[in-house]
């Protein structure tokens, strides 16, 4: 630990004299905010007052001088409560510059230079009554602003022609209206508010803790290659482990310090804004609960912090590849453009802060600052969100110390322990994937599953949620043609090993029952949780249960084991023990799912078929297991009424606890009886050499 | 003593093979056993390529051996099986070992002090004697990336001093330097030796190498080819000079 404290102290010192960082952390959060926010606000109300200020000249023909006098008058009554100087000037133009066209009509072509009038109007009769053509250039800002008067006024003219007509038929305005409507906002002025820029914000947040981290992330490791003291770090009496930690930590306490300070220069610019407009906002505040708000404070900085630090682990995954600046530049440069993707969710009205999402790293954040700044703060999904955060940025820092304990990443091309990076003909053929590939692999099928699956699900429904399925095929597929894997050997295509089925069967029926257990206990804790659970597969739900159950339950089952059991839990046995391949594609497959009120459910029946694939070394058992456990759970969904006739624990809301403790009971038994089956059948064929 | 057995390092190479390229393993260093006593300074030669480096980063920890392993004994005859407690009885110095620019040399001595666990008495004392006999004392406290070319070896040097290690490892260590420079190289290690520390360094100057070692490794293609002092070499070349039994033994 005082090896750490000594490492963390000379990496501060050693960022903190390179004025770049502190120009990256301080200056530009610093400076940032206060020009966007203030100035630009500056700069719209100068554009909108000068424009208030502007006259705007509207050509006319002098044979419609009668109408154009009505809407002059009209025009100067409106503006004897405005205190703008600018405004509409009329201008006619005698009937011989309209000698080229029909009678009475202009066109911008008969002006040049400084006689061209902003707008014209054109009047003609059409169907008995009066019809004005406004003519305006929709590419110069003056012709579109004199528009928009005109406009104004116009509809000022109407209805002054329209009450004309009204009285002289001894009619009132209700006659016109027979029914009148309105739409009435229930939304306090500062819930719109905060809605409104809530979702930038966010944005704006993630994007400065990336600039706060990139920079120091980058130092820290590739710029310790090319001042080349990678070599004398490694010299000193300290470990791999205890060097990365060191350089994480360093760089995430900049991150941090840059996420306060802009969260501060942020704060700061807005309640200047606030206070340009309080009356409106500030009346709300007295309804805002002080538990909401002094809750939302850590909230959000703890948020923004737990952020940081994914964000610097995400970084520094990255960068410790690179040999150079540039090179680690190109490295994280996709990795922000995901991150600025995802933060970008809050400005999405569409997208809801719930237990899903907040599920997703950066999208969370992001939703999260939008709702806190319309007033609401939901302290569970808050939670949620910081939990998630930090359980990720651990994930990731795991997967950093591997990364940085591989001599190829330090000493050579550090993509060389990447496959996946090499040309195809360098490939040998029957390569196993290598943990960096099942990361890249694994990745880059959850981004596409995130944002192009679920784009193409919402579009295109059904076939689009058919499509979301096939990625999950079609990433392994590609990645054990690319890596020329032996298929067969690698996803344990073989029939099952005799004396195995029963075993599986048992174990997986027990692991069910103990499931449902877990995910009740979850569902209580995690109330209202379970709503989006299914809401996935609702383009789906309205098909035929044969489609049902090839889409949502056939697709998947084989998809998944492809993917985990064959893919992740055939290429970790290979460079370890069963077991520990057992937990880490268990703990991936949950991850996956990403479903907190799921989590340890999934693991276990994650740990529980790839305990099955080892035990029989056949694919195609936990394949059909797979699929026999989504065809119960989509039949359940479809068929609610039926379902319970028969297996009413898997229907019921919340189960009792006597319920629970029949299926635990029931479930350890049948989990324990599968267990020994297996293990006495793969025993055996130990003890027998086969 | 520092004693390797059966060392090993395999890595993977590109190779043309007609118009396609593939990968293949190669040994850099294939089964090398070599031996460097205390009181003595050990040669590595070899052309590039040879694996001298990869053979110096293995015995100085910061490579991990495909097979073999290394064994480093003190001079009261105990072993150190401890990685970290490995690296800080070694002084490994290369081209490739750069000192943090932004530090000054007191400072980045400081740090290294700390690391080694020693008290801020010590650290300061340590210093100034460091300082006094590489003559520091006048650029001690300025910016490493503000000082000359043989300032900065210098300051390399005080970086392997600090923790008064019983090994040295040195992988070219007069490499570019000016006479001067080279000079405070040299008389460093036989300074070291005198001390009864264990001195093994690379080189491609053969004339160094045969006034400076005890005894001499030659590498090729990561096997060694022939060992022993610089007169036993000569004698199996049968000629007059370390230089002439490089080219009999290379050429």
């Amino acid at each position: 630990m005082n090896k750490i404290k000594i490492l963390v102290r000379k990496e501060i010192m050693d960022i903190l004299r390179d004025r770049k960082t502190l120009i990256m952390m301080v200056v530009v959060p610093v400076l940032l905010y206060p020009l966007l926010i203030i100035g630009m606000a500056l700069v719209f109300g100068r554009i909108a007052q000068s424009q208030e200020e502007k006259v705007y000249t509207v050509g006319y023909s002098a044979e419609y001088e009668d109408t154009v006098s009505r809407l002059r008058e009209l025009y100067q009554e409106d503006k004897e409560n405005d205190d703008g100087e600018g405004g509409l000037v009329f201008v006619a133009y005698p009937g011989e510059r309209t000698s080229q066209k029909e009678a009475g009509q202009l066109s911008f072509e008969m002006f040049s230079g400084e006689d061209m009038p902003d707008i014209l109007l054109n009047i003609t009769e059409k169907n008995g009554a009066e019809h004005i053509v406004v003519m305006y250039n929709s590419t110069e800002n003056d012709s579109e602003s004199a528009m928009y008067e005109a406009e104004d006024l116009l509809e000022l003219y109407c209805e002054e022609l329209l009450d004309d007509r009204l009285a002289e038929e001894g009619l009132t305005e209700e006659f016109l209206h027979p029914v009148t409507f309105e739409s009435e906002d229930q939304a306090s002025e500062s819930e719109s508010f905060g809605m409104s820029i809530g979702g930038s914000i966010g944005m704006m947040l993630v994007i400065t803790i990336l600039l706060g981290a990139i920079y120091p992330a980058i130092d820290a490791t590739a710029g310790e290659k090319e001042r080349g003291t990678l070599e004398t770090l490694l010299t000193l009496p300290v470990t791999n482990f205890q060097m990365i930690l060191s350089k994480y930590i360093s760089v995430s306490l900049f991150a941090c310090a840059t996420a306060i300070i802009s969260l501060l220069s942020l704060g700061g610019s807005v309640l200047f804004l606030i206070f340009g407009v309080a009356g409106e906002i500030l009346k709300d505040m007295p309804h805002i609960s002080p538990v909401v708000l002094t809750a939302a404070v850590p909230g959000i900085l703890l948020t923004m912090i737990s952020t940081a630090l994914l964000a610097t682990a995400a970084c520094m995954c990255f960068c410790v590849f690179a040999r150079s600046f540039k090179e680690a530049n190109n490295y994280v440069t996709p990795v922000l453009f995901v991150i600025m993707f995802a933060s970008m969710a809050g400005m999405i009205p569409a997208v809801k802060f719930d237990h899903v999402t907040a599920m997703i790293p950066f999208v969370n954040v992001s939703l999260m600052i939008r709702q806190i700044t319309a007033w609401q703060f939901v302290p569970a999904l808050a939670g949620t969100t910081i939990l998630v955060n930090l359980g990720y940025s651990v994930l990731v820092v795991y997967v950093l110390a591997h990364i940085y304990d591989s001599e190829n990443v330090l000493f050579s091309d550090g993509f060389a322990g990447f496959a996946l990076f090499r040309r195809r003909s360098e490939i040998k053929k029957g390569t196993v994937p290598a943990p960096g590939d099942l990361l890249i692999g694994i990745t880059v099928l959850l981004l596409l599953l995130l944002y192009v699956g679920s784009a193409v699900s919402v579009r295109a429904g059904f076939w689009g949620t058919m499509a979301s399925q096939f990625l999950i095929f079609a990433v392994p597929l590609f990645m054990v043609w690319y890596l020329k894997s032996d298929v067969r050997t690698l996803f344990s295509l073989r029939r099952p090993r005799r004396g195995t089925i029963l075993g599986s069967i048992l174990l997986y029926l027990g692991a069910y029952c103990l499931m449902i257990c877990v995910g009740a206990v979850f569902m209580k804790l995690l109330p209202g949780s379970t709503e989006n659970l299914e809401t996935s597969f609702g383009p789906v739900l309205d098909q035929p249960f044969p489609v049902i159950l090839l889409v949502i339950a056939a697709m998947p089952a084989v998809g998944e084991e492809i993917l985990f059991r064959g893919l992740l839990f055939g290429s970790l046995r290979t460079r370890m023990s069963d077991r520990k391949a057992i937990l880490i594609s268990a703990a991936v497959f949950a991850a996956f799912h990403m479903s907190l009120v799921k989590l340890i459910p999934t693991f276990m029946l994650g740990a529980v078929f790839a305990c099955i694939l080892s035990g029989t070394g056949s694919l195609y058992v936990t394949s059909c297991l797979h699929f026999l456990n989504n065809a119960v759970s989509m039949a359940v969904s479809k068929y609610p009424e039926q379902a319970g006739k028969f297996l009413p624990f898997l229907v019921k809301e919340e189960l009792e606890v006597p319920e629970q403790l029949i299926l635990l009971a029931v479930g350890a038994g049948l989990a324990l009886a599968g267990a020994a089956l297996l293990g006495r059948n793969t025993g055996k064929r130990k003890r027998a050499g086969v | 003593m520092i004693e390797a057995r059966s060392l090993c390092k395999k890595f993977e190479r590109s190779v043309r093979k007609g118009r396609r390229s593939v990968k293949e393993e190669f040994l850099a260093v294939d089964h090398i056993s070599l031996e460097a006593h205390p009181g003595e300074i050990v040669g590595i030669l070899g052309p590039n390529g040879a694996g001298k480096t990869t053979l110096l980063r293995m015995l100085g920890m910061l490579m991990t051996p495909t097979e073999g392993s290394v064994r480093l004994n003190l001079p009261d005859g105990s072993q150190i099986e401890d990685l970290t407690r490995k690296k800080a009885a070694i002084g490994y110095l290369s081209g490739n070992t750069k000192l943090y620019p932004r530090f000054s040399i007191r400072e980045y001595l400081k740090f290294l002090g700390e690391l080694y666990g020693f008290d801020r008495e010590k650290i300061k004392e340590r210093t100034e004697e460091i300082f006094r006999i590489l003559d520091m004392e006048s650029f001690g406290d300025n910016r490493i990336e503000k000082l000359s070319t043989g300032q900065m070896q210098r300051a390399s040097i005080a970086r392997c001093l600090m923790a008064d290690p019983a090994f040295y490892i040195l992988d070219e260590p007069t490499l570019g330097l000016d006479i001067l420079s080279a000079d405070a190289i040299i008389h460093f290690m036989q300074e070291q030796k005198e001390k009864g520390k264990t001195v093994l360094y690379s080189t491609h100057y053969l004339e160094e190498a045969e006034f400076l070692c005890d005894r001499i490794y030659m590498l090729r293609d990561g096997k060694i080819i022939a060992a022993g002092s610089p007169a036993q070499l000569m004698e199996q070349t049968g000629t007059g000079s370390l230089r002439e039994a490089f080219h009999v033994l290379y050429v």
